[in-house]
C-alpha cells in the first residue's frame, strides 16, 4: 500500500507525462474496491498516510483468478497467513510502442524503500513517454 | 523366436508391469505439489501452484472437495473450502462453519470464512470469528463483511474468471524488451478491461500487488 500511497503523492508528475497507471489485484471486484476506497492498512497510524481515507491513485483492476498476474509471472509467489498470497508486488513500465521497458520487484528492505521504488518508476515512465 | 513374437512378448511384459495409468485427481495433484507454502519456496513451483488451483476450481468434483474438508493436510482443507465457496456449494455451508469454529489451523479458518461469504451463508458464524485469536482471521471477517450483504454474486465472478483457463506457456511471459502480453481484468464496477485497448497509446505503469503489498 505504501507504493500506491507514494504514487498518489506523485500524481502530478504522472499526469504531466500523459501516462496511465494501473494496480492489479488477484482478488474479486469487491475486495479490489475496498483496496481502492478504504485506507485500512495505514489509516489511523502516525505515518505520512495515516489521515487519508483513500491512498490509491492508479486505476484498480480486479484479476479474480490471478490470470493476468500469472501471465506477468507474479502469482502465488508470496506467503500470507500461512498460505500462498495472491501476488508478490511487481512494477512494470510499458512504453508508447507497447514494449516493457522496466520491471521492478520491490524489496521492502527499508521502511522508506517505497519512495525510491516510485521515483525509479517515474524515471522510467519519463523515458517510456519519449 | 520370431521377431514378431518377440515384440508382442515385450509389449505384454510392459503392459503387465506398468503402474496404474489412472490420472491423479485435482485434489491429489495439489497435495503432491513439490514446493509447499514455505518462504524458501517463493520462486519455485509457482506455475504448478497456479495450474493446480485452476484444476481444482474448474474440475474437481464436489464430492471429493467436500471430503477434502476433513483432509489431514491443512492446505488441502483450505483450498477445498475456498473452492466450495467459489463453486457455490451451499450444501457445504455447515461443514465450512464447523471449520471456521474449530479448525486448529488459521489458514483453514480464513478460507472457510471466505467461502461462507461467497455463499452468503451462516453470517453469524463469520461474525463470531471476529474473536478469533489469530489477527488474520478478524481481518478477513472485516474484509468480507460487506460482501456477504451484497447482491452481487462474487462467486460467479470468480468462477467465470477461472473458466477462461490458463496454459503454462503463457505464464511468466512478461519480459523487459518484449511486447507487453495482453490480459483481461475487471474494473471495480465489474466492467471488462483489456490491456491491449490502451497499449501503444500512452506510457503505462502497472503495479501487481497483494491486498497488503
Amino acid at each position: 500500500m505504501h507504493q500506491q500511497a507514494q504514487l498518489r503523492l506523485k500524481k502530478d508528475a504522472v499526469e504531466m507525462l500523459g501516462a496511465e497507471t494501473y494496480v492489479v489485484l488477484a482478488l474479486d471486484t469487491y475486495r479490489t474496491r475496498v483496496f481502492k476506497e478504504e485506507n485500512w492498512l495505514l489509516g489511523g497510524g502516525k505515518g505520512p498516510f495515516g489521515k487519508e481515507k483513500s491512498l490509491v491513485y492508479a486505476t484498480p483492476l480486479s484479476d479474480p483468478a490471478g490470470r493476468a498476474s500469472a501471465i506477468y509471472g507474479v502469482s502465488r509467489r508470496a506467503l500470507r497467513w500461512g498460505s500462498w498470497a495472491e501476488n508478490y508486488p511487481h512494477w512494470f513500465v510499458i512504453n508508447r510502442k507497447g514494449i516493457i521497458t522496466y520491471a521492478l520487484k520491490p524489496t521492502f528492505a527499508t521502511p522508506t524503500a517505497y519512495q525510491d521504488d516510485v521515483d525509479n518508476v517515474l524515471k522510467e515512465l519519463e523515458k517510456a513517454a519519449q | 523366436m520370431q521377431p514378431t513374437v518377440l515384440i508382442i512378448a515385450c509389449l505384454l511384459l510392459r503392459v503387465s508391469s506398468s503402474p496404474s495409468a489412472e490420472p491423479l485427481s485435482p485434489i491429489e495433484k495439489y497435495r503432491r505439489l513439490e514446493f509447499p507454502p514455505k518462504e524458501e519456496n517463493f520462486e519455485d513451483g509457482w506455475k504448478d501452484r497456479v495450474a493446480a488451483e485452476y484444476d481444482i476450481i474448474n474440475s474437481a468434483d464436489l464430492t471429493s472437495l467436500r471430503a477434502a474438508l476433513k483432509d489431514d493436510d491443512p492446505f488441502v482443507r483450505a483450498i477445498a473450502a475456498y473452492a466450495l465457496g467459489v463453486r457455490s456449494d451451499g450444501t457445504s455451508a455447515d461443514a465450512l462453519a464447523e471449520l471456521v469454529k474449530n479448525d486448529k489451523e488459521y489458514v483453514v479458518r480464513i478460507r472457510a470464512i471466505e467461502a461462507l461469504a461467497l455463499l452468503k451463508m451462516n453470517p453469524e458464524v463469520i461474525e463470531s470469528a471476529k474473536k478469533d485469536p489469530d489477527p488474520g482471521v478478524p481481518f478477513v471477517v472485516r474484509l468480507v463483511a460487506g460482501q456477504i450483504k451484497s447482491e452481487t454474486d462474487y462467486a460467479a465472478e470468480i468462477r467465470q474468471a477461472y473458466a477462461k483457463g490458463i496454459d503454462r506457456e503463457s505464464m511468466g511471459t512478461a519480459m523487459v524488451g518484449k511486447a507487453a502480453p495482453d490480459f483481461t481484468a475487471l474494473t471495480i464496477d465489474g466492467k471488462p478491461f483489456q490491456l491491449s485497448s490502451v497499449l501503444g497509446k500512452k506510457p503505462i505503469a502497472i503495479y501487481f500487488t497483494a491486498f497488503d503489498g
